[in-house]
């Protein structure tokens, strides 16, 4: 099995909004796809679709061979998900370690525990130091690393990360696009963000929304970079 | 081009002037501190000094236990209504309901164990004791079971499909409060009529009837005692639950972001049945502990649902805290029965003025955001 997802025209409502109007996309096994766009061009709804929050009025959307267009977003996770939202969505009132805690799926061991904590650590070694503080006095920063160690708790096929890099610093975003480097290793990814090229040395392949439909998709991150004019139309930046 | 004007703003100005703001709050505690002087100065004038410290004691005892009562019945509400987004109009009827199911099961039980043709005779025949303090037990934890069967299945079968439609779920919960109140009126009829076990029991003992005697007028009843210390004992519970537990945790959280919790592999509706058996249950208790006190009765239902809204509006409980719930049945607990012993004619309406007060000076309650 080569595609570990596949979505095909799928057709997405959010209320009487048409959304997405007839996507179709794979992600390769092993690969980050990507998903650029300007604001507005239906990457996160694209995102939440395959969770199942928003699911397709019709299309399909395939999982490691499985349809899993109609499943509730639970079950959709726990066949291998992890899931980074924009804005974060961390849990305030819980300490890091709580918030670590609740991530994991059900009959989780405390083997498993440390196993994935030793690797979020290894990724992020600041957060050590700030697991027992509440997760709503954390700084962005540190507040996206959680996000993204949410993610990590459980052994996931498939990592959803939306705009991990809205709002930070630009030394903090370059630092956890290489984190994200080295997560390649452990898992496949579909990452929407605006800001393309601060993840263009990540992206193998991507994809160019606008308006609810996939107007452009290539394998070739430098040849994107270099057409002006593609950029400019779609991407929302001139140069 | 429009001009724009500043409006003079109390709050600004306190902001932009920390020091006149430090003066004030001075200023405000010391003349709390007075006016309190002065009200029990008055109390000692009209009552007597012993007068005031038996009133005061009273009041002391059964603010708190009312206040672990009201704990207990809160909670449940808060969790269905921080959890679930459902403000549950029913809690109230929950609770009443509560009180009849362990008036009926603590006499049932009494009953079963008093046939000399059953086993139980022969440990609870001869031993008053055993046996109120079993049946009570029994009364206790069936009402808890039953309501939260009562509140799962509501949950399951009606609830779960109006989640985001806040007026449905409003018209419903309103609905099921009043066929429970109605179903409870035909079968024990009206408000008027008030169901206590002691009256009812055929052995007139209930394990905490006693009074406790420090002579001088010093007399407190030991059940009230009793509620106190229940009442502490699963507050303690909840709190070590909701921070300890995954469970809780997952509760916290889902409060905060049920759907985020649902994005990392949670079953969120089986967890919102599971809060709402939970809440029910807490609503079936406390409405069972009460009945040795207060008894069983129709009206309960709508009073303590009033109650059970002030004390998530002065506690702060709707931003999230479970704390707010504990502090807010603090005060209106308090409230009510230190009025009730020294200003009687407040009794019924100090919760509101309370409510009204924390309303302006605090509108996010006491552990809410300003």
């Amino acid at each position: 099995m080569k595609n570990l997802l596949e979505i095909q025209n799928a057709h997405v409502y959010i209320g009487s909004f048409y959304i997405l109007q007839g996507i179709s996309l794979v992600v390769p096994k092993g690969e980050v796809t990507l998903l650029l766009g300007r604001n507005g061009s239906g990457k996160t709804t694209t995102m939440k679709s395959i969770l199942g929050i928003y699911p397709p009025k019709e299309g399909k959307i395939v999982f490691k061979g499985e349809e899993i267009s109609n499943l509730p977003t639970h079950k959709i996770v726990n066949k291998g998900m992890g899931y980074v939202p924009d804005t974060r969505r961390i849990f305030g009132t819980l300490t890091v370690e709580q918030n670590l805690v609740v991530s994991m799926r059900k009959g989780s061991s405390r083997e498993d525990m440390q196993k994935r904590l030793d690797l979020i650590f290894d990724l992020f070694p600041d957060m050590k130091g700030f697991l027992k503080q509440r997760a709503g006095t954390l700084s962005g920063g540190q507040q996206q690393m959680l996000a993204v160690a949410r993610a990590l708790m459980n052994e996931n096929d498939l990592l959803l990360i939306d705009e991990p890099t809205e709002g930070l610093s630009p030394l903090l975003a370059k630092n956890l696009i290489d984190s994200l480097d080295r997560l390649k290793e452990f898992a496949t990814i579909l990452l929407v963000e605006q800001n393309f090229r601060t993840v263009s040395k990540l992206g193998d392949n991507y994809y160019i929304f606008d308006n609810g439909k996939i107007v452009h998709e290539g394998t070739n991150m430098s040849e994107l970079i270099d057409d002006k004019a593609l950029v400019a139309q779609y991407l929302g930046v001139s140069i | 081009m429009t001009m724009q004007t500043k409006r003079f703003s109390p709050r600004d100005y306190l902001e932009e002037n920390p020091q006149v703001r430090k003066l004030l709050r001075i200023t405000v505690v010391i003349a709390l501190i007075i006016i309190g002087g002065l009200l029990v100065l008055a109390a000692i004038d009209v009552y007597t000094w012993n007068g005031f410290v038996v009133r005061a004691s009273k009041s002391l005892v059964n603010g708190l236990a009312l206040s672990m009562l009201l704990f207990l019945m809160v909670s449940g509400f808060f969790l269905i209504f921080g959890l679930c987004d459902v403000i549950n109009f029913a809690h109230g009827a929950f609770f009443m309901l509560g009180g009849f199911m362990g008036f009926v099961i603590y006499l049932g039980t009494e009953a079963v164990f008093l046939d000399p043709a059953l086993p139980f005779y022969l440990i609870f025949g001869a031993n008053q004791f055993a046996l109120s303090v079993t049946a009570f037990i029994v009364s206790a934890l069936g009402a808890a079971a039953v309501l939260a069967l009562i509140g799962g299945g509501i949950e399951f079968f009606t609830i779960r499909r109006l989640y985001g439609n806040p007026i449905a779920q409003i018209l419903l919960t309103v609905g099921f409060m009043f066929v429970i109140t109605q179903i409870v009126e035909i079968i024990w009829g009206p408000s008027q009529f008030s169901y206590f076990i002691i009256s009812n029991s055929q052995i007139t003992y209930f394990f905490i009837s006693g009074l406790l005697d420090f002579g001088g007028g010093l007399q407190f009843a030991v059940y009230r005692i009793f509620l106190i210390f229940l009442g502490l004992a699963v507050a303690g519970l909840m709190f070590i639950g909701f921070r300890k537990t995954r469970i809780g945790l997952l509760v916290q959280a889902g409060i905060e972001d049920s759907e985020m919790v649902e994005a990392l592999g949670t079953d969120i509706r089986k967890l919102f049945t599971i809060v709402f058996m939970l809440g029910a249950g807490l609503a079936g208790l406390s409405g069972a502990v009460l009945v040795p006190w207060i008894g069983a009765n129709s009206g309960h239902g709508l009073t303590y649902l009033i109650f059970a809204f002030v004390i998530v509006v002065v506690g702060g409980a709707h931003y999230g805290r479970l704390e707010g719930t504990f502090f807010g049945a603090l005060i209106v607990g308090l409230s009510i029965q230190f009025t009730s012993y020294f200003i009687p004619f407040l009794e019924n309406i100090i919760v509101f003025i309370i409510m009204a007060i924390i309303l302006i000076v605090r509108p996010g309650g006491l552990t809410g955001h300003e």
